[in-house]
This record gives structure tokens, sequence and C-alpha cells, in this order.
């Protein structure tokens, strides 16, 4: 098991409300797997320094979890393929 | 003979000793943003004033923030 903590930006066309919602779904990979997820940080809209994807701004969430490495990697890689995701970054905080 | 004349380089404060920072995180853009020029590239460790290891995790940082759209790659100041 180890420390992850991923960065999402979330599509700004989804509505706010929905993207607690849908979070949570993503979410459910880690618990599912025996993972834990230990602190979910929604900043909220906030301007891209560039555009991606023509879209100016995004919804910055960061989560902190443990899980193990497999589990970590499905769920990026469960993120990219969802259209409503516009980028993550997986990191181990201890890892520097 | 005229003596070589020997300039001695003022020794900057390294400025995260002075904002007493013990982690550079990628999601700190406030305090990355000190280490990039108005053009959004990365200052020189001659003109940051940081150690070695600090401007190496300190580029990692800004590089990560860049990925996330946190920083610009460049911006087209003037």
């Amino acid at each position: 098991m180890r420390q992850y903590e991923i960065m999402i930006i979330v599509d700004p066309e989804v509505d706010d409300r929905q993207v607690a919602s849908s979070l949570e779904r993503f979410l459910s990979v880690i618990t599912k797997d025996s993972g834990t997820v230990d602190n979910v940080d929604v900043w909220g809209r906030r301007r891209l320094a560039y555009e991606i994807k023509k879209r100016s701004e995004g919804v910055y969430v960061v989560v902190s979890f443990t899980a193990e490495s497999a589990t970590a990697k499905e769920l990026d890689r469960q993120l990219g393929l969802s259209e409503q995701i516009l980028r993550t970054k997986l990191l181990r905080p201890d890892a520097a | 003979m005229a003596k070589p004349v020997v300039r001695k380089p003022k020794k900057k404060a390294n400025p995260l000793k002075a904002a007493k920072i013990d982690k550079i995180d990628y999601k700190d853009t406030a305090l990355l943003r000190k280490f990039i020029s108005d053009r959004g590239k990365i200052r020189a460790r001659r003109v940051t004033g940081v150690s070695v290891q600090e401007q190496r995790l300190i580029a990692k940082a800004v590089k990560n923030a860049r990925e996330m759209a946190l920083l610009p790659y460049s911006s087209s100041a003037r």
C-alpha cells in the first residue's frame, strides 16, 4: 500500500454539484480494492494557464489516498477515459 | 604588473529559508511564481540564490505545475 495524490481537472461544463457525485463513482475503485480515500479537496473553478481541449478554465480537485499501485494506475486509466476529465496527474508525495 | 581584479560576488540570501519553506510543492503556485520570469521561464540559480538541490526540486515542481496548467509554458508578456 502506498500514499498517492492525484490532481484532476474536470471539464467546466460539468455542473458544480455533479462534480462531487461523479468523483465518488471514480473513487469507488479505491475502496473496492481495500484502499482508503484520505482527503478530497475541491479547489473549484480556476483559470487555466493555457487552453486544454478548447477550455480556458477547469474545476480542480486534489485527492490523496492510500492504495496498491495497480489500483492507483487503474483509477488514473479510468479517469483518462472519461470525457468529463480534462487532465490528471498521479503522484506519490513522499517520493520526491 | 597589475593585480588581477578579483570580484567577490555577493552571496544572496536564500529566499526559501527566508520564507521558512521545507517542502516544495507543485501546487503552491504563489511560491513557484517567484522562481519564474514574467515570460514564464525558470529563473537561473544565480538569480534565485537557492541551493543546487532546491533548484532541482523547484524546476521539477514548475514543470509539474505547467503540465496541470497552473503555470504557463510561455506567456507573451510584451
